[in-house]
């Protein structure tokens, strides 16, 4: 719990420090604000600044924290379940790039069954439609450890050597890249 | 009027029920089966074998009824009515089925039936999806 | 064809002594690496080699570039100008996927310029597209529809209904797993670039200019290559789909499972698509050290083998000789009851798709049992160092090693249809690594040209003592590879062949240490595993050994008859096809195909992957190792794990390797194992060198799965009609 507030204050500090953020701040024209006086603290005595002060403050939990027995997930979702963590590979049937480059946690699959009617397909898995994102492998880890999940992670070799490409190549007159079909 | 006042024509009354019923174990097996042994006029039978009785001295919504075919036994119920005797026993209509001018009568009309469910004639639901494995047939043996 | 017949001659030029010097020559010019050059994109520096492109500069820091055209895996085309964007004084927007970057350069991706640019190109390519989404398979996974949405116009001033209307092209009919709508055809030549780049078939190629240009076959005729159906994922738009996936499913409503292909030894990554309890399709997942992104067509189209000849229910033979539906309590008892019965005469033997769970489990229940004769449907030569040492069995220099050797030899293998992305990656290195390309055995084609050394075993020999040609080449090659097919090391002088081969590759010198010269291609999934775990290679215990029980783990190949066994040997085979074990069987245990269990493969490079759950089994069928599981314990010799998790503690005890998903534990010992292999008894036999799978209609119906496949069954058909063609070559 603490490292994810730390988080959180890591974040907003991210986002003030962040390009767009100062551009805003910059372009937009200073406008006059009338500066709000806080009196409150003017009228409390020492004793109740620090009182105040401490509240604001975070409060630090030593180790590990885990909330499964208190999130209120049944126990036969949380002692039999394995989470994977993987970084979701590009689509192979398309080249956009913009929703991959993080990593998700999925369940195992559970059985489906099939309407004897209609042949729909139903589920009693409150898991299966249920997929997180998180920008890093340590945070979904945490995430998992923080539930209760028993985890593995799925390697992903997605990292590919950049090789200059050359439009040249294809008319070279002795290199076996030369196109035959066009 | 003596014979009213003091009520012995309830006795002749339950004597003629008695009667009507075709004897006293008739009756008692009457009783049994509908808990009821009233007396009324037989107005008609349908051509299942149930027979209709009205009787006006008692009051409406008690003065029609139905006594279901012996065939039926205990297993009676209020779908086996037919739907030509439903209006004049739920007294929709106060003319008889062979009387009603108004009720057509065509070829295509279908045969009633009563309601098959819980029985073994009942609608089954089945599937209508073409099964997704084809399971493997082994081979006949030479 | 004039350019075709310049490029063999060229091609032929290519082999001379001259060529090789020069080649050799700008091998060594590349060491030095060139100075980094600074470009901006809109306006953040990046430093890239020379000769990058505009759109590789921008991929670097992040910023996509749209295209059609351009794909990493293929060469630059740079003909749907989608990539065009503005750079710094420039006064036209430059295609981003086919202009270098020079120095200094400040590109602009999101200008004014190029905004106008690009929806100037999306409406010339919509003025010709029909507006057939709704019914598209393409729709929801579209390039096209994708782009025109982020950087089209809003409006259309396409108004021409009435006159001349939109384009419309004939559709062309390429074979039974590529579906064409030519009209969708957007002319982004990708399926043509990687038909004649990556599959090494120039069929396909464009007719007419302008308006009136069309992707075709010239001449209608089959698409025949082991990686057709990777143009359906290449499509930028919906001009080619796949023919068993039309009109079936849609890409939303579909669920995607990770998992690996075990129709080959190579374990491609794939996704599987799930809908209703039922896989839709098969596509590749990215795996940059097997599969990159392709997918061989038998991994890809053989998933309708899945639906059919399913065992679904336990089965015994009852007293006429009839295989009979039971339940699973009779079916355990009775085959419980005659293992027992059995006592230490009992044997396995695990077929293709066996995988290391189901292995483990068996081989634990057999040595409780008191028997070992755990034997492997395929077999491999116990002489010299057996499989006592991994690097004599496994792919040693991994997949993704075969495009940086420069000169391959080939001994008894035919990698196009056993391992075609192995093949792939060896096509690669011919086309841009200069890399030659020797075989021993058959001739072949591997859609490459490739030097035939005959099919003579001596011929290993004569190369070892450096009385043949290609001795002298084998030893300067500085990174030399030589690739052993399973299948010749199943010849009775196996031993003599893979000690020949060892002694071959102990004679090259590599100029990395690390590199490694000995390969050897398995062809089933399951063999890695099984000889990690300890099978026994070949049948032969299960000849020798007079059982009363014969427990077949997925064996379909008819290795074994009933007449090779006692006539009172009791069969049960366990496994997910109604195949030739089914047929001999007693007993019949359904189990899990690898779509429907969290399984354990190992590839031939001793890569341990995992499928994962896609369905559930059908019917009755179960997971492999709990079948056994339950066996062992009415058989009275109750096996200690209870879930996943403790099988996998005990594959983890028995060889680690095994639960260290995707990562290859790399073999050594070559030497001893070179050493030990000087023992060999047997000797090479004059029977020439042979391969089973030699043409396209031998690769699509090899195992259980792919024979119950309608889809297969239809490709090879179709091959064998195009072969009488007269227009096949």
């Amino acid at each position: 719990m603490s490292s994810n507030l730390l988080r959180l204050k890591n974040l907003s500090k991210c986002s003030i420090s962040s390009n767009w953020a100062a551009r805003a701040f910059s372009t937009s024209a200073p406008r006059q604000v009338e500066p709000t006086i806080k009196n409150d603290i003017a009228l409390l005595n020492p004793d109740e600044i620090e009182h105040k002060k401490k509240m604001q403050e975070l409060i630090t939990v030593e180790g590990t924290t885990n909330l499964a027995p208190i999130s209120g997930v049944p126990e036969e979702h949380i002692r039999e379940r394995r989470v994977r963590i993987y970084e979701p590979p590009k689509n192979c049937m398309q080249s956009g790039t913009s929703n991959i480059g993080h990593w998700q946690i999925d369940f195992d699959a559970r059985e489906r069954w099939e309407n004897p009617l209609m042949g729909w397909c139903s589920s009693g898995d409150p898991l299966s439609n249920m997929q997180v994102d998180f920008s890093s492998k340590d945070e979904a880890i945490e995430y998992c450890e923080r539930n209760g999940w028993q985890w593995f992670v799925q390697k992903s070799s997605l990292e590919k050597k950049i090789k200059p490409k050359s439009y040249g190549i294809n008319f070279s007159w002795n290199k076996r890249t030369r196109t035959s079909t066009k | 009027m003596v014979i009213k006042y003091f009520g012995v024509d309830r006795f002749f009354t339950f004597l003629r029920t008695i009667r009507d019923a075709g004897g006293i174990r008739a009756s008692l097996y009457k009783l049994y089966r509908f808990d009821n042994l009233r007396p009324g006029t037989l107005v008609g039978t349908d051509k299942f074998g149930n027979k209709y009785f009205e009787n006006p001295t008692y009051f409406y919504g008690r003065n029609r009824w139905v006594e279901y075919a012996p065939q039926y036994g205990m297993e009676y119920d209020g779908s086996q009515v037919p739907a030509e005797w439903f209006g004049w026993l739920h007294y929709k209509t106060d003319y008889l089925p062979m009387n009603d001018p108004t009720r057509p009568k065509y070829k295509w009309m279908a045969e009633h039936t009563e309601n098959l469910s819980g029985t073994p004639g009942q609608y089954m639901p089945y599937s209508t999806t073409r099964p997704k494995i084809e399971a493997w047939v082994p081979s006949k043996c030479k | 064809m004039l350019r075709l017949t310049i490029s063999r001659v060229l091609n032929e030029a290519k082999s001379s002594p001259k060529h090789l010097f020069v080649a050799t020559r700008s091998q060594s010019g590349e060491v030095k690496k060139p100075e980094k050059i600074e470009v901006f994109i809109d306006d953040k520096s990046v430093l890239v080699e020379p000769g990058t492109t505009v759109l590789q500069a921008a991929a670097m820091i992040g910023i996509e570039i749209p295209r059609f055209c351009y794909h990493e895996r293929l060469a630059v085309a740079g003909n749907c100008r989608m990539c065009l964007v503005e750079v710094e004084k420039s006064p036209k927007p430059v295609a981003a996927c086919a202009m270098p970057v020079m120095k200094g350069w400040r590109i602009k991706t999101d200008s004014e310029m190029t905004r106008r640019a690009r929806e100037g190109i999306m409406e010339f390519l919509l003025v010709n597209h029909p507006l057939d989404c709704p019914i598209c398979d393409q729709g929801g996974e579209c390039d096209l529809q994708d782009q025109s949405m982020a950087f089209g116009s809003d409006r259309s001033r396409f108004t021409d209904i009435d006159f001349s209307g939109k384009r419309a092209v004939e559709d062309k009919d390429i074979g039974p797993l590529v579906k064409t709508i030519m009209t969708r055809c957007i002319h982004c030549t990708r399926c043509i670039r990687f038909a004649s780049e990556i599959a090494g078939i120039n069929d396909l190629g464009t007719t007419g200019r302008g308006n009136d240009m069309q992707v075709g076959t010239y001449i209608e005729k089959l698409f025949m290559s082991e990686l057709s159906g990777n143009i359906i994922d290449l499509c930028p738009v919906g001009a080619l789909t796949s023919k068993p996936y039309s009109f079936t499913a849609r890409p939303w409503e579909i669920r995607k499972v990770d998992s690996i292909d075990v129709l080959d030894a190579v374990g491609s990554n794939i996704v599987v698509s799930t809908r209703t309890g039922e896989v839709m399709r098969i596509v590749p997942r990215v795996n940059e050290e097997i599969n990159e992104e392709w997918l061989a067509d038998k991994s890809r189209f053989s998933y309708d083998g899945l639906k059919r000849q399913r065992l679904v229910t336990p089965m015994l033979r009852d007293k006429d000789g009839e295989l009979k539906a039971v339940d699973w309590e009779a079916a355990l008892v009775t085959v419980a009851k005659v293992i027992k019965h059995a006592g230490d005469k009992i044997g396995v033997i695990a077929g293709g798709f066996a995988d290391a769970e189901a292995l483990i489990a068996l081989k634990d229940l057999l040595n409780r049992l008191g028997s070992e004769a755990l034997c492997t449907e395929h077999t491999f030569p116990l002489d010299g160092s057996g499989t006592d040492l991994r690097s004599s069995y496994l792919l040693n220099n991994k997949i993704a090693g075969a495009e940086e050797a420069d000169l391959v030899l080939l001994v008894g293998t035919n990698p196009r249809f056993e391992a075609p992305l192995l093949n792939a990656r060896l096509r690669k290195g011919w086309v841009h690594n200069e890399s030659n390309v020797a075989s021993i055995g058959p001739k072949i084609d591997l859609t490459y040209e490739h030097e035939h050394l005959g099919d003579n075993p001596s011929v290993l020999q004569q190369i070892a003592c450096g009385q043949h040609q290609f001795s002298k080449k084998l030893k300067a090659a500085k990174k030399p590879l030589i690739i052993v097919g399973a299948e010749t090391l199943e010849r009775k002088d196996g031993g003599a062949i893979l000690s020949a081969v060892q002694s071959l590759a102990a004679c090259t010198q590599p100029e990395d240490s690390h590199w490694k010269v000995l390969n050897v291609l398995h062809k089933v999934a399951s063999q890695v595993a099984a000889l990690d775990i300890g099978y026994n290679p070949g049948i032969d215990k299960i000849r020798e050994g007079n059982l009363k029980v014969l427990f077949l783990l997925g064996a379909d190949e008819g290795a074994i008859h009933k007449e090779d066994l006692p006539k009172d040997c009791f069969i049960i085979y366990q496994g997910h096809h109604g195949d030739q074990g089914a047929n001999i069987a007693d007993a019949i245990l359904p189990g899990a195909a690898y779509t429907e269990k969290q399984a354990t493969y190992v590839n031939t490079e001793g890569r341990a992957q995992q499928t994962l759950v896609a369905v559930s089994p059908p019917g009755r069928a179960r997971e492999d190792w709990k079948i056994i599981r339950a066996l062992s314990e009415i058989v009275g010799a109750k096996l200690p794990y209870d879930n996943l998790n403790q099988i996998r503690d005990r594959l983890d005890e028995i060889a680690p390797h095994l639960t260290k998903y995707g990562a290859v534990e790399g073999a050594n010992y070559f030497k001893q194992a070179e050493q030990l292999s000087k023992n060999t008894k047997t000797a090479l036999e004059s029977q020439p060198i042979d391969v089973k799978i030699k043409e396209l209609q031998d690769y699509y119906m090899t195992d259980s799965i792919s024979r119950a496949s309608t889809t297969m069954s239809k490709c090879v058909q179709a091959v064998l009609k195009q072969k009488q063609s007269k227009y096949s070559n």
